[in-house]
């Protein structure tokens, strides 16, 4: 069984981002860059299933620019097979990456696909969701737990106040949540294999796609800065401002 | 967000602009390692130092080890951390591949061994002396040694130790006491030796230790001592490592730092004798110790870089958030705004900056002495490995200091972290040699031996970053001014000790470790002034990070300014000579 | 034209994150019709009827909704869209789950999280977890929008009197996705994600014992129990409990947020709560730089004192 995991490039989590000061957007030159830590969930998980021998092959797919090669590698890295970058000027937006991936599904036909439930820059949680529906295919997204059994994956599902299992026949797309795995470090001797691992360059017109604009991003700012306020000394006068100055009790 | 990330851009720039990484792998034949690969797996590596290594350092600080019914026991979650460091492959970085390593140049090493030490210096002296194991036998053992303790230490399988100390031999190692009788295809070792870092734990299955030892046909003094291997664990009928060796740890220091690094007290040989296979020829032991020195010492200096760059990461934080300042309206300002923290800030920076640049250049000198040109590149090897020793553990002693400073009250309370990186700094301009030692060596073997030929190679490169900053004009007019008078003064120190320590026996060991210092300091000017020159020329094509760049060159001018002209009153201090040191009868005292 | 709210149900009872979502919807100003789509669901629409403001309700009640699964429900929205302008969820889990799907289907964009409605085509949301909000216009004809609940107040759930419209779908029966079953939490606590008070604890606990301290605290305001990452990664507590930006992303009216030093990771999953209260021994904790009010204490003795006196 082939599996596909899309992999995002994006700022690292430990790196606090800073708006540009004409709120064009926010600022990510030279900025240390990773992969979407939803993204590493989803490779961990097909390595883990590969490694289990239920899979076979493990296809990264990363769109954007060229430095998303380094994204790939690191997928490469932790026990995927090959990548294939679709070498974008920008990154296009979630629907036109779903299109592009639709295509590559297409093209690979793998049974499984999986991707993170959302890249922690733009937090829009639909990638994944919207591939399902352009191929037709079911989804379980925010997947902690996945099993494959009979032909059909089963997916156990973060909804809020609980979990909810579905079985999906394949191909299916499933989407990571955090609990579904701790991912791996890449481990030295597989840094430098990763190397060797064929990785294919492929642009959004070979595959017949022509990314189009849904949206305009009119104003990036800072959240309102939250102000500290005062300090109690007892938690008698806590108790008292929660319950008359703040009256949240 | 971690409480240690790996200065990577730094790492980054010095690697590519001052060491040329990937001319010396093009020129070591390596053609599949190039700055990209580095960079990918310093990320790596970056991440399980933050991640999984440097949330455990206070810990180790706190809980320290301890010796319980079998063996020591150390700092709970070590042995976790050590398996995924194990499982990372990390052991292998520099090993060659016929013994399972991934033969990458010494300098890869040392950038990620910088890593290391940083997130967690008690925990990464275990993989740090393993290294020294692998060396030894790597250098002098016999390929049947080689064969069954190579492959499982480089994996990490195992972990290695150095057993030289004795209560009796310390620095002079001609002392040792420890015997070793042979018994068919084996030694029995017996003899008690002292100070040995992670001479036991439970994170592995085995444990392969190194020891001094004397035979017992061996001569008196330094040319009677040899090396052997004393598994902790012997192989059963089945090959399997389960039959406990006499050998054990019968005690534990109490330590001023690094607690989280079991310091023990090896007994060897309490009942029948502990079996012991001896590593290359007999008498050679010694011998075989120096071979190993310069990995070792720059190792150290290492360290001193490492637990500095810590403190400046605890430090930083620290000075934008602590308010202590009130401006007129009331409002409090961050203690960064005041002149004398950012002073202390950019002391620690620089310092910090120009101790990873001569750490890794020197590192590179290793990699460049197998190629053209070996005897020269040799030669620095052998000049730059006391300063980086010497220097850079002696400059962590400052730094560290400081970023308790910084701290003010806070810093000197445990509570806040800070005081941590002092206290486990405090060892580095100790063990593997003191600072004295070192300075000895780079006056002795380094500089008289030579008629001070190696300095005069390195003076000589210095005047050419020299020329080259005062070709770029008002530029560099600062770094170029400094380091003029910093190479005047090394030129002058040079040839005051070769005139007169023939004819003052006490001359040299008088000025010695002021001597290690001035070269510290002009080595730092010459590679931040050399910084500064490539920072420039990368601004000028429009390449790299400009803020990184321009904060570059912004601390290349500060350490010009403010600790390059340390070399002047170091060259007052050299010139005095030892009158003064030697004049007071020890009673005076 | 109008605008279409997809309704947060369970079947029997209406969730109250559709409330908040009629608010986000009323702002963008349009005739506002809600549909109710699950199998015997007429009881939530029953309830959704009463909300005032609504000029309809749209029952599709049909077995192959049942549980609402976002392979079944996106042709039901798809075919609804044609007439109208936006298609608004709250953004729950099922929203989240529904809404790219029926975009996609629909060729068009989805905007996910909305905080703000700054005209019928801009929008505002957080990007980077809340560390930036974006301004963003929709270009497309229709606007698929989830919307986040704490940034709008509920709409009155009582007081209207809406007609409900049954409309008639039968679905695909496949099943391709089919439902196994469902856990849901048998806590007597409120859901992280949506209680009107959080209680969290971070490293300073010590332990995952000493959480039973915050628990016992939680149970007597009615508070769900959150934790830091680094609670979590100490293995204290489950990551379920995570609050983050990489765990949830909570706005209670009131959070207490105990030995926690208030890492930024941290800050950015709580730091839009309406009020914050940081407990902690150390007075340099950042947590304190956001906190309305502060106290500085060792929070053994702290919290069973605050336990007493409430």
């Amino acid at each position: 069984m082939k599996i596909l995991v899309t992999v995002k490039r994006v700022i690292d989590y430990n790196v606090k981002v800073r708006v540009k000061p004409d709120h064009s957007d926010v600022d990510l030159a030279n900025v240390k860059m990773a992969m979407n830590p939803f993204c590493e969930i989803a490779v961990e998980e097909a390595v883990r299933l590969k490694e289990a021998g239920l899979a076979t092959e493990i296809l990264a797919v990363s769109v954007g620019p060229k430095a998303c090669q380094e994204q790939i590698r690191t997928a490469l890295a932790l026990g995927a097979d090959r990548g294939i970058h679709i070498e974008t000027e920008d990154f296009p937006e979630s629907l036109e990456v779903a299109r592009l991936l639709a295509k590559v599904v297409e093209a690979e036909r793998p049974e499984l696909i999986i991707t993170g439930k959302q890249s922690i820059d733009s937090d829009n949680n639909q990638t994944g969701q919207m591939l399902a529906a352009l191929l037709d295919l079911p989804q379980g997204t925010f997947a902690s737990a996945l099993k494959l059994a009979d032909g059909r994956v089963e997916v156990t599902r973060e909804i809020d106040g609980g979990l909810q299992t579905l079985s999906l026949s394949l191909p299916a797309v499933v989407t990571t949540d955090l609990r579904l795995n701790e991912p791996r470090y890449a481990s030295l001797p597989n840094i430098m294999k990763a190397k060797k691992k064929p990785l294919e360059v492929r642009t959004p017109a070979e595959l017949g796609v022509q990314p189009r604009a849904h949206t305009r991003l009119l104003k990036v700012e800072a959240p309102a800065e939250r102000k500290g306020g005062i300090k109690v000394a007892s938690i008698d006068e806590l108790v008292e401002k929660l319950k008359n100055e703040a009256k949240v009790i | 967000m971690s409480d240690y990330i790996h200065p990577y851009r730094d790492a980054e720039f010095v690697l590519n602009e001052l060491v040329e990484l990937d001319r010396l792998c093009a020129d070591a034949g390596l053609s599949d390692v190039n700055g990209e690969l580095v960079s990918a797996i310093l990320a790596e590596a970056g991440k399980l130092g933050s991640e999984v290594l440097a949330p455990l350092n206070r810990t180790g600080d706190t809980l320290g080890v301890r010796l319980g019914e079998s063996g020591v026991e150390e700092t709970p979650g070590f042995a976790d951390v050590y398996r995924q460091f194990q499982e990372g492959g990390w052991p292998s970085l520099t090993a060659a591949e016929a013994f399972g390593g991934q033969g990458l140049p010494n300098v890869v090493g040392t950038a990620v061994n910088e890593i290391w030490h940083s997130a967690n210096l008690a925990f990464a002296l275990c993989p740090m002396l393993t290294q020294g194991a692998i060396e030894s036998i790597a250098h002098h053992g016999s390929d049947m040694l080689k064969g069954s303790y190579l492959p499982r230490l480089v994996s990490g399988e195992w972990t290695g130790t150095m057993n030289l100390t004795e209560p009796d031999a310390g620095s002079d190692l001609a002392a040792v006491k420890t015997k070793a009788v042979p018994q068919g295809d084996h030694y029995l070792i017996t003899g008690q030796k002292i100070f040995i870092t992670w001479g036991d734990h439970q994170m592995t299955e085995n444990i392969a230790h190194l020891v001094l030892a004397r035979l017992p046909d061996a001569p008196f003094g330094v040319k009677g001592i040899s090396l052997f291997i004393v598994p902790k664990f012997l192989p059963d009928r089945e090959g399997r490592f389960t039959v406990r060796n006499d050998v054990a740890c019968v005690s534990l220091e109490h330590k001023l730092g690094i607690h989280g690094s079991p310091t023990c007290v090896m007994s060897f040989g309490d009942k029948e004798g502990a079996v012991g296979y001896l590593v290359g020829e007999p008498h050679k032991g010694l011998a075989y110790m120096f071979t190993m020195m310069n990995h070792a010492r720059q190792a150290v200096g290492l360290q001193g870089l490492s637990v500095a760059e810590r403190a400046y990461q605890q430090a930083l934080p620290y000075a934008k958030e602590r308010l202590q300042g009130t401006n007129k309206d009331g409002s409090r300002f961050s203690i960064i705004k005041f002149p004398d923290v950012r002073r202390m800030l950019l002391q620690m920076k620089a310092s910090n900056e120009a101790m990873r640049a001569l750490a890794l250049v020197a590192a590179a000198e290793t990699d460049r002495a197998h190629g053209a040109d070996a005897a020269r590149h040799q030669g620095r090897v052998e000049l730059l490995t006391p300063i980086v020793k010497g220097w850079l553990t002696e400059l962590a002693q400052e730094v560290t200091a400081l970023g308790i400073q910084i701290h003010g009250g806070m810093g000197f309370i445990e509570e806040t972290g800070a005081a941590q990186h002092y206290r486990d700094a405090r060892i580095l301009t100790i063990y593997e040699g003191t600072t004295g030692i070192q300075a000895l060596d780079l006056v002795g073997r380094k500089t008289l031996a030579n008629q001070g030929a190696l300095l005069a190679d390195l003076l000589e490169e210095i005047g050419e970053t020299l020329q080259q900053l005062e070709a770029g004009g008002e530029r560099f007019a600062v770094q170029a001014n400094a380091l003029r008078n910093a190479l005047e003064a090394g030129r002058e120190a040079r040839r005051f000790l070769l005139d007169n320590a023939a004819r003052d026996p006490s001359l040299a060991g008088s000025v010695s470790v002021d001597f290690l210092l001035l070269f510290g300091y002009l080595s730092g000017g010459w590679l931040l002034g050399k910084s500064a020159l490539r920072a420039q020329a990368l601004l000028n094509a429009g390449g790299g990070d400009a803020r990184f760049l321009n904060a570059k060159l912004v601390t290349s001018r500060f350490y010009a300014e403010h600790l390059l002209p340390r070399t002047g009153a170091l060259l007052a201090a050299i010139k005095a000579g030892s009158a003064s040191i030697m004049a007071l009868d020890e009673d005076q005292f | 034209m109008a605008i279409l709210i997809i309704a947060e149900h369970d079947d029997r009872t209406l969730k109250s994150a559709t409330l908040n979502a009629v608010t986000a919807a009323a702002q963008i100003g349009a005739e506002l019709h809600l549909l109710v789509a699950g199998r015997d669901c007429r009881a939530a629409a029953g309830q959704a009827a009463r909300i005032p403001g609504l000029a309809k309700v749209l029952l599709a009640d049909d077995a192959s909704l049942a549980q609402q699964l976002a392979e079944k429900v996106s042709p039901l929205v798809v075919e609804l869209a044609k007439d109208y302008s936006h298609i608004v969820a709250p953004a729950t889990t099922s929203g989240k789950n529904l809404l790219p799907r029926v975009a996609a289907l629909l060729g068009v964009a989805q905007l996910s999280e909305v905080i703000g409605v700054e005209s019928t085509d801009t929008f505002r949301r957080p990007i980077y977890a809340g560390n930036a909000i974006a301004t963003v216009q929709s270009l497309d004809s229709v606007k698929v929008l989830t919307v986040r609940g704490s940034a709008f107040e509920p709409a009155p759930a009582e007081g209207g009197g809406t007609p409900i419209e049954s409309i008639h779908f039968a679905g695909d029966a496949g099943d391709s996705a089919r439902f196994v079953g469902e856990q849901v939490a048998v806590s007597e606590r409120p859901e992280l994600s949506s209680a009107r008070i959080v209680v969290s604890g971070g490293r300073g606990l010590g332990s995952g014992e000493s959480f039973a301290l915050l628990e016992r605290l939680a149970d007597k305001l009615g508070a769900a129990v959150g934790a830091s990452r680094a609670a979590v990664d100490a293995g204290f507590v489950p990551n379920d409990r995570q609050v983050g930006q990489t765990g949830k992303i909570v706005a209670p009216d009131l959070y207490i947020a105990v030995g926690i030093s208030g890492a930024i990771q941290h800050l950015a999953g709580m730091k839009e709560s309406k009020v914050i209260v940081a407990i902690n021994k150390d007075e340099e904790a950042p947590i304190f730089q956001v906190a309305d009010y502060g106290l500085v204490a060792d929070l053994f003795e702290a919290i069973p004192e605050l336990e007493r006196k409430l």
